[in-house]
């Protein structure tokens, strides 16, 4: 995830124990396969997220064609992003600007988020050269808004720093989201966690009369599932990319979709992706067909 | 990549010791080869389960669909069509978007998937899915029903590899869906000053005709897959009585299967007793 961690400086613990918040069975699966826990590492960032909307969004001229929806909007089609504008389906009937919807991209918001990740997780990094790791295992990593504070976001990236004794240190150790035994499985199979992957995709929806489900305007509407598809495809787009350098495949993607920070009827329709990219460093693997079972019950 | 393929030749990953050699492989740069690369929401575990049959992934697709209704004056007698054909177009449209997003990526089907339903306002539905696109390798007797196009499922990775394993093959999602309206309570009834105990037979009625109706589609649709049946179906029934609506909305989703060429195979279980003390929790799904 690179090595710039921005102006802050974390104090570095003296520490006389490994400490570890594996379970007994991860730590189990790790010490088969030869890595021993050195210490709980962390890296969190709290961010100001950088503002998009410019006063109202309904700012400038409100009718014809939805061109001039303010701040966001115009940045967006500025930008060359994606913009979709969805007519009022009363069309005739009412002449009223509240009917229109539009959907775009939010690329500030998306980029905010992202590099909230990355700098925790740069530093999460950091701890681990500093233990002298090889790795860090079962990393979370989260964000959540701090109450009272509206616009903030917390970073947080938790895991545990691993080591295999008889190897020279690591010049950027591995980050995993997977547990020790899912670890240990991942050897097996001939492959290496390599690094975390973070893709994130934020689209502003504006619902138009038939997205916020109008009684006077019923069937199905295209916007929402717009919205939806562009922000996971621009996910797995950043996803794909933040991979590319570090292995062939990326694997255990914790995917989230949400809505976040409504203004009235609109939302920024969120789509975060963490997962583990991986490569393969060896090609000839035994067979690990698994066995089927009935467990008998006591 | 080679691997001897049969069942139960290894019990586990007990041949480890090559965690210095995959370090070593962190030193170099890594230089991205071409067109092997993958995207999975896959566990290690599910990764492992697919690549045991013989399935790859390729990547993470996605499809959406959403689509809004009037329930209002839905009562007995009125047929709640559109809103029935509303929630079927948003699972319809879902659907289609990920098999589109599969067939554009050359892929066999979706496993592994995420279903999600949400309902805001309350007469609005917006269904989304995501998965991972898999490939079958090539002669190896595990390559996906191309004939009519990729395959959908609702099934977890831990049960498409059982499926597979047992010889059938997942032919798509299938849906049913149906709204019956009934007549409202008397007022004294709504009131809650009626002192007999009666059944509502209207309701019942409405439920039991909900079932057929939605139970009837998903048949429909899984003959025309040409499959052999529906497992896994999830059944979800939701009154809705309120002062201008009384119906009962009824969606059934499921997977419809195939038989393979050579039948049922037996998975031929062994019985494990497990000597934890107390008895460790081994029926957790996976």
């Amino acid at each position: 995830m690179g090595s710039d961690t921005g102006a802050f400086r974390a104090t570095t613990r003296v520490r006389r124990t490994p400490t570890s918040d594996l379970s007994v069975a991860a730590a189990a699966a790790l010490r088969r396969v030869g890595l021993s826990p050195v210490g709980f590492v962390m890296g969190s960032a709290v961010m100001q997220l950088a503002s998009t909307i410019t006063g109202n969004v309904y700012g400038g001229t409100a009718m014809g064609g939805g061109i001039g929806w303010g701040g966001l909007l115009s940045s967006a089609r500025a930008s060359g992003s994606y913009v979709e504008s969805y007519p009022c389906a009363h069309f005739g009937f009412v002449v009223n600007a509240e009917h229109y919807g539009f959907n775009a991209e939010n690329t500030v918001l998306a980029a905010s988020l992202f590099e909230g990740y990355r700098l925790a997780l740069s530093r999460i990094q950091d701890e681990a050269v500093g233990l002298g790791a090889h790795g860090v295992v079962g990393v979370k990593l989260s964000f959540e808004h701090m109450v009272g504070a509206a616009g903030t976001a917390t970073f947080l990236a938790t895991g545990t720093a691993v080591l295999h004794r008889g190897s020279s240190p690591l010049a950027s150790p591995f980050l995993t989201n997977a547990s020790g035994q899912n670890f240990e499985r991942l050897i097996g199979l001939g492959y290496v966690a390599a690094g975390l992957a973070v893709g994130v995709g934020v689209v502003y929806v504006q619902p138009n009369c038939l997205a916020r489900g109008d009684l006077t305007a019923v069937g199905p509407n295209p916007q929402i599932p717009a919205a939806v598809g562009v922000a996971r495809g621009r996910a797995r787009q950043w996803l794909a990319s933040t991979a590319h350098s570090m292995g062939e495949g990326v694997v255990h993607t914790e995917w989230s979709d949400r809505r976040f920070v409504r203004y009235g009827e609109s939302w920024n329709q969120l789509a975060l992706a963490v997962g583990t990219a991986v490569r393969r460093y060896k090609t000839e693997v035994e067979p690990l067909m698994p066995r089927a079972i009935v467990p008998l019950r006591p | 990549m080679t691997r001897a393929k049969g069942p139960g030749t290894a019990t586990g990953v007990s041949s480890i010791p090559e965690i210095g050699v995959a370090l070593e492989a962190l030193r170099a740069p890594f230089h991205p080869g071409g067109q092997t690369a993958f995207l999975s929401d896959l566990t290690v575990g599910e990764l492992i389960l697919l690549e045991e049959i013989g399935y790859r992934p390729i990547e993470i697709v996605s499809g959406a669909g959403s689509a809004s209704w009037c329930p209002q004056f839905t009562t007995a007698g009125t047929e709640a069509k559109m809103w029935g054909r509303a929630i079927a177009s948003a699972i319809a449209e879902a659907r289609a978007g990920i098999a589109s997003e599969v067939s554009q990526r050359g892929a066999d089907g979706v496993v592994a998937m995420r279903l999600e339903l949400e309902r805001e306002p309350a007469n609005q539905l917006t269904c989304t899915m995501l998965g991972t696109a898999v490939r079958g390798e090539e002669g190896g007797g595990h390559t996906g029903p191309a004939a009519r196009g990729p395959f959908t499922t609702t099934l977890s990775a831990r049960e498409f590899h059982v499926l597979t394993r047992a010889g059938y093959r997942a032919a798509g999602i299938v849906l049913g869906v149906s709204v019956v309206g009934f007549s409202a309570r008397s007022a004294s009834q709504s009131l809650g000053l009626v002192r007999d105990n009666v059944e509502l037979e209207g309701q019942t009625t409405a439920l039991y005709s909900a079932r057929e109706e939605a139970m009837g589609m998903m048949e429909r649709e899984a003959v025309s897959l040409g499959a052999d049946g529906v497992v896994a179906v999830e059944l979800s029934e939701r009154p809705v009585n309120t002062m201008l609506t009384h119906a009962v909305e009824l969606m059934a989703i499921g997977t419809a299967v195939r038989r393979g060429p050579r039948g049922h195979e037996s998975l031929d279980p062994q019985l494990q007793l497990a000597l934890d003390d107390p008895a460790a929790e081994v029926f957790t799904s996976g």
